[in-house]
């Protein structure tokens, strides 16, 4: 039955963690907050090792919080990470996304860098500045970061933050096999800029009741036996996994001539693994490939969403020519589901029209299957317990909620 | 190799090694090639695309990525997968991109025949536009360059090998499901 204006504005019978405000979607100021609460105080995944395969290469990345970073592999083999910024007048030091150099330095005065974060270089050091300052004073900004799971660069810009071994929990566990059997390597990398807040797109990630929206879900996985058996587990910190989906492509490729017949050292060639961690980061293991979605906010209704198709190192021609196909169809920019889900999400930022639209998001469904909803209400729980907000009334103008 | 300008240049009414009665038609032929392919694509006429492949067709789209500093590939079929993904396209919720109205513009740089002319090596600059359909607003979607060989056979072009080789990486909001 269709709903009067009053109906429709009318909260759902359910509790309030079923349901969000749109608001969180699409306020500047809950957004302002959540980078200070939230994106400058976990831990993210900045680029893979691989990024940066030899001494004194270069990478040049953002993370989550906003801030420019430039990860740099040293002569010792050490990836640190840096502010991409110069401590003189503020000037990016890299321009490029990734090169080699033995100095940073900045184009702009000429002060170098060694790949330590030392000062090796002050232009006209002593007459300019005398004994009032010199090069130990201005070191570059290191940040903590740590490579781990599968030689992802993890950065967390808080000095005060904790190992990522206690954020991650044992939510990776699953996933140890594959990321641990053989080192991995970068094989391709793109990036969209989409009109949508960024959590709107970690929903879709963890939300599998959106397979409904691929055709190749539908064939590969959804008609399986055993594929509503499956469940959500729920980690530390908001992160979430579910039971693999065991996938068959007989029908996907039909007549094409290209059989699947390529796995994953540590993993059955069979087993599609999901792991989404709060609050940007998603593993999404379907050998051949493994695909990493990251993402940087740039406000909240724009999003820069990274996308990395990983193979393994030592692949022949052949196999990195077999995993990038298998990755590209799915999930490249001319794939067959990425363009989908962009489809999907971009479509729920203009109804949710700068926070006017939907009275409320629901995130209500319970059943013991991978279409319950519990994997976003626990993204949510984590997101209210940093912010200090409850998701259903961010602004506290429900008296029955403030109450609570 | 010879490469050719314009047509008006080209000695007429001189039978060719691939059929051809002139190198005029020869020409004529493989710059309608290309250009028809971007015709039937742009009007999502997927069959009359692949009857302008060859069945040893081979379409990539690639492009060189800074931040890895290397080439990477997109996409890569030969006829078969070619012929698999345009029959399914029209079955994904992508029927979002089947109603935008996708227009590719094409300028012939360079073609370049073999020594036995049977194959011409062409060099087209690509622009690809979209225009919603609600309000009809055009954005540009990508820049690119094809670099096609032309099987030149029995009198007949057809398509042998396509790669799309783009310089935007960044395809609009959502990527594109259907080829360029």
């Amino acid at each position: 039955m269709a709903r009067t204006g009053t109906q429709w504005r009318t909260r759902p019978n359910l509790p309030l963690t079923h349901y969000v405000d749109p608001r969180v979607y699409t306020d500047r100021s809950i957004f302002e907050e959540e980078r200070e609460k939230i994106l400058e105080k976990t831990w993210a995944i900045v680029c893979h090792e691989s990024e940066a395969p030899n001494a004194y290469d270069f990478r040049r990345c953002q993370h989550m919080s906003g801030k420019e970073l430039l990860v740099v592999r040293g002569k010792d083999m050490k990836i640190r990470v840096f502010y991409n910024q110069c401590p003189h007048r503020g000037n990016v030091l890299a321009y490029e996304p990734s090169g080699n150099a033995r100095r940073i330095t900045c184009i702009f005065h000429l002060w170098s860098f060694d790949t330590k974060g030392n000062c090796v270089e002050i232009t006209r050091e002593k007459e300019g500045f005398q004994d009032r300052l010199s090069r130990k004073d201005v070191g570059l900004r290191e940040v903590r970061s740590e490579t781990d799971m599968g030689g992802f660069v993890w950065v967390n810009v808080d000095d005060d933050c904790g190992p990522l071994d206690a954020f991650l929990g044992d939510s990776t566990e699953f996933l140890r096999g594959e990321l641990t059997a053989a080192p991995l390597e970068i094989m391709c990398y793109h990036k969209a800029i989409v009109p949508t807040n960024y959590k709107l797109w970690h929903d879709t990630n963890r939300d599998l009741y959106h397979e409904f929206l691929h055709r190749q879900n539908r064939l590969i996985a959804m008609g399986q036996p055993g594929y509503l058996d499956r469940r959500y587990h729920l980690h530390v910190h908001g992160h979430v996994t579910a039971d693999p989906s065991v996938n068959s492509y007989e029908n996907i490729e039909k007549g094409s001539g290209v059989e699947r017949r390529m796995g994953w050292p540590g993993g059955e060639s069979a087993l599609h693994k999901l792991c989404n961690l709060f609050p940007t980061v998603t593993y999404n293991m379907r050998p051949p490939a493994l695909r990493i979605d990251t993402m940087v906010p740039l406000g909240p209704e724009e999003t820069i969403v990274e996308f990395r198709g990983l193979g393994v190192k030592g692949d022949s021609p052949e196999e990195r020519r077999e995993r990038l196909r298998d990755y590209n169809s799915f999930w490249g920019p001319f794939g067959r589901n990425l363009p989908e889900d962009f489809i999907a999400i971009v479509g729920q930022s203009i109804g949710l029209n700068h926070g006017r639209g939907s009275p409320y998001i629901l995130h209500g469904r319970e059943e013991e299957t991978p279409h319950s909803e519990v994997c976003i209400r626990h993204y949510f729980a984590e997101w209210s317990r940093m912010m200090g907000r409850t998701a259903a009334d961010p602004f506290g103008e429900l008296p029955a909620v403030a109450a609570e | 190799m010879t490469t050719t300008g314009t047509a008006t240049r080209e000695p007429r009414g001189e039978p060719t090694g691939s059929g051809f009665e002139s190198l005029a038609e020869r020409e004529k032929a493989v710059r309608e090639l290309v250009a028809r392919t971007c015709l039937t694509m742009d009007a999502y006429d997927f069959a009359g695309y692949l009857d302008l492949c060859h069945p040893d067709f081979r379409y990539t789209i690639t492009t060189y990525s800074p931040e890895l500093r290397k080439d990477i590939t997109w996409l890569d079929h030969d006829f078969a997968g070619m012929e698999t993904l345009l029959e399914v396209l029209p079955l994904h919720a992508s029927d979002h991109f089947l109603r935008l109205v996708m227009s590719r513009h094409l300028g012939v740089y360079t073609v370049a025949y073999s020594e036995n002319d049977t194959r011409a090596a062409v060099v087209s600059g690509l622009q690809v536009f979209n225009t919603a359909r609600d309000g009809g607003v055009t954005e540009l979607l990508a820049v690119a360059k094809y670099h096609d060989v032309v099987a030149l056979e029995g009198g007949e072009a057809k398509l042998l090998v396509r790669e799309v080789r783009l310089d935007t990486r960044m395809l609009g909001e959502t990527g594109s499901l259907i080829p360029f």
